[in-house]
């Protein structure tokens, strides 16, 4: 699904991530975790496409593509998603009318039949249930007056809407609490399949315990230090990163 | 010796005050004197920096003494109207307001001492008019208009600027007695040959809503100036408008809104979308006089760059007399939000149309905030028609 290769990326010519390998396979649940600045959110949004990061070496190569090839709607429309850290609000677009336009946009991509106003409001409607994405909210502008907690379930929302290959979730957990968390990750957790992958990008372990990964990726200072199953997390959260970090270094 | 009346004007020398009734004659007096202190403005006096309408008219280098055309299809029962070319039979109503703002402005007074005709409508105390009052104005030359409501009188007057004619220059006075509202909704559509002026003067009693919607497609150059005196306690005035500009068009909005009295509020929502070579000018002055406490202004004006070559100035302006006032102003020259741009690309949405929604929503927080739906709808339709072009990034 995922194959990252030495990968060297640089934002505004400072070097932020230093040769990072990563292979991710169909079903599975990756997790990196890593201290601030470590290099995560640049990962995030360099595998979404964000202008301004350069990649100076290695490849990334997404279901046999070069991902660095692929405009960030391509990437979309090819099934990459990525639920962002810090949602943008957008006054004058409602969140329903972005949800269609998104959704139209990439079964227009793939070729695919779209969708009137009517079903889009069904399928919405019946995936804002579970996340509790109120009807209010679907009528609001895009994120604008937002919780944090109702940022995040409109990401997840979208995420459920768009049924993508690949999904990464970048701090999903950053500013909620126990019970936004828990909602969250049993979003996510009923999106998991034999055909999606994914990546949960966190710096706590706690989120963890909720979206249980097959595999953890430690990254500090740019470069995978360390890696295993679950029973990573815990190692982390008792001794810290620094210890990790150091040990493999 | 005077110094002579510019050139464009030179036919207001020969408006013989003597022939002119006596209500008048001072008035037209007065405004002749404007012209020839103030000539033609150009860019070098500071309100007319970015207007530069002197350089605009030396190709017609005659004397501009033609009156514009104006139409009104339809007067709502209750409302009279009055033509300005028989201003020997003037009323009341007439004699009592026409022209008594025109010679502090330069514009104001051309279209004062050079217009042989406009019109005037009044409407009487207490009457809500239900059907709007739709004017077009068209052609070349001067042309006034005088709308006077009385206490308590409602009216929502549409008026429309034509493409056509070449340099027009409209002055409008408004006159709100206590209670009355009037929605004032102007359209000038993109004219690419025509220079365009207009002064609106208001005056607004106590308690009195001036509500104003102004969608600007541009001209060669053009300039809306509202000035307004917000003169008794709870006066009201509540400004919007929206500019979508491209090609090499022009569009200078200029307000002045002076809080004459206490408890007396303004607010003015300004968005102006420049692609090509086009230019987007506001400047918004607002002033609180001495006395005029829990007065409360507020003033926003944005734009959008949609080309390297477009220029937006925003010049916002407090001027503040009374001690207990409430103000906020702000003004913002921009591209579109990389963020919102980034975001809407990675859910799928290609570029274009992601610019596209974005520059929409821009806008639409302005037609949003218009409380009638067919105004609302009229005003965001212009804006649909004005975007291609403005979107267009060559020349």
């Amino acid at each position: 699904m995922l194959d990252i290769k030495n990968l060297h990326v640089a934002v505004g010519g400072k070097e932020i991530l230093k040769g990072l390998t990563l292979s991710i396979a169909p079903g599975e649940v990756h997790a990196i975790m890593g201290p601030n600045g470590s290099g995560k959110s640049t990962l995030a949004y360099l595998l979404a496409g964000r202008a301004g990061y350069e990649i100076t070496q290695g490849t990334v190569t997404y279901r046999g593509e070069d991902l660095n090839a692929l405009a960030p709607e391509e990437r979309a429309a090819k099934g990459l998603f990525l639920a962002m850290q810090y949602p943008v609000e957008i006054p004058g677009v409602t969140t329903l009318t972005f949800l269609k336009a998104a959704l139209n946009a990439q079964h227009r991509a793939r070729g695919e039949k779209e969708l009137d106003a009517m079903s889009v409001l069904k399928l919405v409607r019946k995936k804002a249930e579970t996340l509790k994405v109120s009807e209010d909210m679907l009528k609001r502008a895009l994120n604008v007056g937002f919780s944090g907690g109702e940022k995040k379930r409109l990401e997840i929302l979208q995420m459920a809407l768009f049924e993508p290959k690949l999904a990464v979730l970048d701090e999903t957990d950053s500013g909620l609490d126990i019970d936004a968390l828990k909602l969250v990750a049993e979003g996510v957790n009923a999106l998991r399949s034999p055909g999606r992958a994914m990546l949960v990008i966190t710096h706590y372990q706690r989120l963890l315990n909720y979206i249980v990964p097959d595999r953890i990726h430690v990254l500090a200072h740019g470069r995978i230090v360390a890696e295993g199953g679950k029973e990573l997390a815990q190692e982390l959260e008792a001794r810290g990163y620094e210890h990790i970090a150091g040990k493999a270094a | 010796m005077n110094a002579p009346v510019p050139n464009i004007f030179a036919d207001a020398a020969r408006v013989e005050s003597h022939l002119l009734p006596d209500w008048l004659g001072q008035r037209r007096a007065e405004a002749v004197e404007t012209l020839r202190v103030n000539g033609v403005p150009h860019r070098r006096i500071e309100e007319w920096k970015y207007t530069d309408l002197k350089t605009a008219l030396e190709p017609a280098n005659d004397s501009i003494a033609a009156t514009a055309q104006w139409s009104i299809e339809r007067v709502p029962v209750g409302v009279t109207l009055f033509d300005l070319a028989n201003l020997t039979a003037a009323p009341g109503w007439v004699q009592a307001h026409f022209g008594k703002a025109a010679p502090a402005e330069t514009m104001a007074a051309a279209s004062f001492a050079l217009a042989h005709g406009g019109f005037a409508l009044h409407v009487p105390r207490e009457t809500a008019i239900a059907e709007s009052v739709r004017v077009d104005f068209s052609s070349d030359g001067h042309v006034r208009a005088l709308i006077v409501l009385e206490d308590g009188a409602e009216l929502t007057l549409i008026e429309n600027q034509s493409a056509d004619g070449g340099f027009r220059n409209t002055g409008i006075e408004i006159v709100l007695g206590a209670n009355a509202r009037l929605t004032h909704v102007r359209f000038a559509g993109a004219s690419p040959e025509a220079v365009q002026i207009e002064d609106v003067a208001v005056r607004v009693a106590r308690d009195g809503v001036y509500r104003a919607h102004f969608f600007n497609g541009g001209a060669e150059l053009s300039r809306l100036i509202v000035r307004m005196t917000l003169k008794d306690t709870g006066a009201n005035a509540d400004l919007s408008g929206v500019s979508v500009l491209g090609g090499q068009l022009h569009a200078d909005v200029t307000t002045h809104v002076y809080h004459a009295a206490g408890e007396t509020r303004s607010v003015q929502l300004f968005k102006h979308v420049a692609g090509g070579k086009s230019r987007a000018v506001y400047q918004g002055k607002i002033t609180v006089a001495k006395g005029a406490d829990k007065s409360d202004s507020r003033q926003t004006a944005k734009a959008l760059l949609l080309g390297e070559r477009a220029e937006a100035d925003l010049k916002p302006e407090l001027e503040i007399f009374a001690d207990d006032v409430k103000c906020a102003h702000g003004a913002a020259v921009g591209d579109l939000d990389a963020d919102s741009l980034f975001y809407l690309r990675a859910r799928g949405i290609p570029e274009n149309e992601a610019r596209n929604m974005l520059l929409r929503a821009f806008l639409r927080e302005v037609v949003d905030g218009i409380e009638y739906e067919t105004v609302r709808d009229t005003i965001w339709r212009s804006v649909e028609d004005a975007l291609p072009r403005a979107m267009m990034s060559a020349l």
